[in-house]
């Protein structure tokens, strides 16, 4: 009987130490001479250019290799970074959104402080104090920038607007108007796919902003009072009207982005809701279609937000605080930013944020356009499911799909989403 | 004859023993541990007692996923069982059954995603195979977001499943049926049965036993339904999709609760577990049909052994 007692105690030891040993995190690793460096996966144009400069980096190091690894863009934001980081070989460098999420990083203790590559190092010259303002905490600079994308204004398809005798909707009883018209000539007025809750759910999160303003979206988003307040059911209550106009395509929560947007590139809808992607996206799959953009339609009087504000997020590379190749790292970093290469980013259709970008090879003048959009902004609003905490997001994103689908009432999606949050 | 050496077998047993215990032992206690604790996957683990399961009992949507999983069991029994047990009984009987046999069973060797792939095609309300049929044939009253509409998502979802594997349980209960002795089948034709009635009152009692094994792998199977739910709604719409794996991956690969969703695995696995011991007692206590029930085929039923035996094998001539 003792003996039993005995090897159960030590199964349930060998147990317990299997535990905490898979559940600690990894110790700092010794300097391997490999440098890794994890992103979400750019498209192929972006990741030539990566492999290109790392092909550079390792002619002139040649004690260094590089070791690219770009994931799916959706592992890569939820479980796949921090897999990375826990394990063993943790990338040196790797890509992130600012807000929340760069926090988040910082708490966990892998953002190392860069200001002296900025001042005296390798970056030093190569962005403006302005762009690095946006990449610090506590007047540390913690990110390499690398671009700044609109991550929602409202496409159109100048033609069908034209034809349907509707002008690009600058306020919404504009847009209003323009779904009237363009559902009268039998053609789709907004075509979204948010199947996976996030298309619709950025474009609406920013109509929430302006509705109910910058600071209470913000504070709500970061886990401050509850949803289920006048503000954000006046904010939801745009989002009934849209979907009671017959605005957005019946589809809509039934098909993913890709096919939503294939509506657009195949004229069969004259507007859709998505960021400053679309423009290489379109320009390979629909070279002949002519579009433009405008930001989001200012809400009506009673909002309370900045009625310009503009929705998007700058991204950037962050070096480990664990990693013993920081200086490897900063040398990278600033070789992917010497102007042979942000002209090489460019022809990829990045809007790199380094000084060099302004000079040499032109972008396309929508992209241009929003660059200048975002850069002059008097109000940034962080999306939701990069600037916040991701559950928060996926409950908002649920209560938007819900209203837009005829499926809830705005107060009853709002107290949906605080049950969710435990609000 | 003993072995020499008592630990002699075990050797030969390690690499298989370590196997297991690597791979299914260790995740089993690992998950079951990690269950007790809030912990994002590589932070700091908190032990929280039993809070993550008391979370899960009291969560709507991991509730309701159990309900949309049943329903969707019970969809499978008749579109996957009940339907490859007609199909299994139409090339049994029929002519020209093999390359209908090749065209019903051939979904069963694409890998799901791919199915799910296609289907959502099929399914797209714009420009999808239904709608366009139905607007062709003058049915637009029913033409619908087949994927988008809660009334219709879990059915889609379903009927794409049933598709898939009703071909797989008619391989199984066709070459059921081929180990039913000729001489049965002959002796009810000599009295005047014809297909229907053979396949009613001879071949579907005789072959009892897979039918048995047939359902509970469609109740199991159905509890660990994925891919297909993953690729074509994501859980959607509003949730009317959502099943424990569904909710189950969100919770801990994107949100990054490894201690809730692994409480919610712990509890599935219970579940299923359950429902596996309760279906054998329920099979093993079944009543056997009696003679006296004039049920000629009592004795000489065809069990899931008899799947394990290459066509045409057995004693003498096998019913075609």
């Amino acid at each position: 009987m003792n003996r039993k007692i005995a090897r159960l105690a030590l199964v349930g030891a060998s147990a317990a130490v299997l535990l905490a040993a898979c559940g600690g995190s990894a110790p700092q690793a010794e300097n391997d001479h490999v440098l890794r460096i994890a992103m979400g996966s750019p498209g192929d144009a972006q990741i030539r250019v990566w492999d290109d400069v790392a092909a550079q980096y390792m002619a002139a190091h040649p004690e260094t290799k590089v070791e690219m690894n770009y994931q799916q863009d959706d592992l890569y934001q939820t479980i796949g970074l921090p897999t990375l980081l826990a394990g063993k070989n943790a990338p040196d460098v790797y890509f992130e959104w600012t807000g929340e999420r760069l926090k988040q990083r910082q708490k966990d203790g892998f953002v190392a402080d860069i200001t002296e590559q900025f001042t005296s190092g390798p970056l030093k010259g190569l962005f403006t104090d302005d762009t690095l303002k946006g990449f610090s905490v506590d007047g540390k600079t913690v990110m390499v920038p690398y671009s700044a994308d609109v991550t929602n204004v409202l496409w159109y398809n100048k033609a069908l607007l034209e034809q349907a005798g509707a002008t690009p909707p600058t306020t919404w009883d504009e847009l209003l108007d323009a779904c009237t018209k363009l559902s009268a000539a039998g053609v789709i007025p907004i075509t979204t796919g948010n199947k996976d809750l996030w298309p619709a759910g950025n474009w609406f999160g920013h109509v929430a902003s302006r509705v109910v303003g910058e600071d209470v979206y913000a504070q709500t988003l970061s886990g401050t009072g509850k949803f289920a307040t006048p503000e954000w059911e006046t904010a939801f209550g745009y989002i009934k009207q849209l979907a009671d106009a017959k605005c957005v395509n019946d589809s809509a929560n039934a098909i993913d982005d890709n096919a939503g947007a294939q509506l657009f590139f195949q004229g069969k809808a004259a507007m859709h809701p998505i960021g400053s992607w679309l423009v290489s996206w379109a320009i390979d799959e629909a070279p002949d279609l002519d579009f433009d953009y405008v930001n989001l339609p200012a809400m009506p009087s009673e909002a309370k937000g900045n009625q310009d504000s503009v929705i998007g997020v700058a991204t950037g590379y962050i070096v480990n605080a664990k990693s013993p190749k920081q200086k490897e790292a900063a040398e990278f970093m600033a070789l992917l930013n010497s102007p042979e290469n942000v002209q090489k980013l460019i022809e990829a259709e990045v809007t790199p944020l380094a000084i060099s970008a302004s000079e040499g090879q032109e972008i396309d003048g929508r992209s241009a356009s929003l660059s200048s959009l975002l850069n002059n902004a008097p109000a940034v609003v962080l999306p939701p499911d990069t600037g916040y905490d991701l559950k928060t997001a996926d409950a908002l994103y649920a209560g938007i799909a819900a209203v837009l689908g005829g499926q809830a009432t705005p107060a009853d999606a709002l107290a949906e989403i605080d049950r969710t949050l435990g609000r | 004859m003993k072995p020499a050496r008592s630990f002699t077998p075990w050797l030969f047993m390690a690499p298989a023993l370590a196997m297991f215990g690597f791979a299914v032992l260790l995740p089993m206690v690992l998950t079951f541990g990690y269950s007790f604790t809030e912990w994002n996957g590589f932070g700091p683990m908190t032990f929280v007692g039993l809070d993550n399961y008391l979370a899960a009992a009291t969560d709507p949507i991991f509730r309701g996923s159990f309900v949309h999983v049943c329903l969707y069991i019970a969809a499978t029994l008749v579109l996957e069982v009940l339907v490859g047990l007609a199909l299994a009984g139409i090339v049994s009987a029929a002519r020209g059954r093999l390359w209908f046999r090749v065209a019903i069973f051939a979904p069963v060797m694409l890998p799901m995603v791919v199915v799910a792939v296609l289907w959502s095609f099929v399914y797209n309300p714009d420009f999808g195979l239904v709608n366009a049929t139905l607007g062709a044939v003058g049915l637009e009253q029913l033409q619908r977001v087949w994927l988008g509409d809660p009334a219709t998502a879990l059915a889609a979802v379903s009927v794409v499943s049933g598709w898939v594997y009703a071909g797989f349980y008619m391989m199984i209960f066709y070459a059921a049926f081929r180990q039913i002795p000729h001489e049965v089948l002959e002796a009810g034709r000599l009295d005047g049965a014809g297909e229907w009635a053979l396949f009613r009152r001879v071949k579907v009692p005789m072959i009892r036993s897979v039918l048995w094994v047939g359902v509970l792998l469609c109740i199991t199977g159905g509890f660990q339904g994925f891919d297909l739910f993953f690729v074509l709604t994501n859980g959607g719409p509003y949730g009317a999709t959502e099943i424990p794996t569904t909710y189950l991956v969100k919770t801990v690969f994107r949100n990054g609760e490894v201690g809730y969703g692994s409480a919610m695995a712990v509890v599935l696995t219970v579940i299923v577990l359950g429902v596996g011991l309760a279906y054998s007692r329920i099979a093993r206590r079944r009543p056997r049909p009696s003679a006296e029930s004039g049920d000629e085929a009592a004795d000489a039923q065809v069990g899931p052994s008899a799947l394990l035996q290459p066509e045409g094998a057995g004693a003498g001539e096998r019913a075609g």
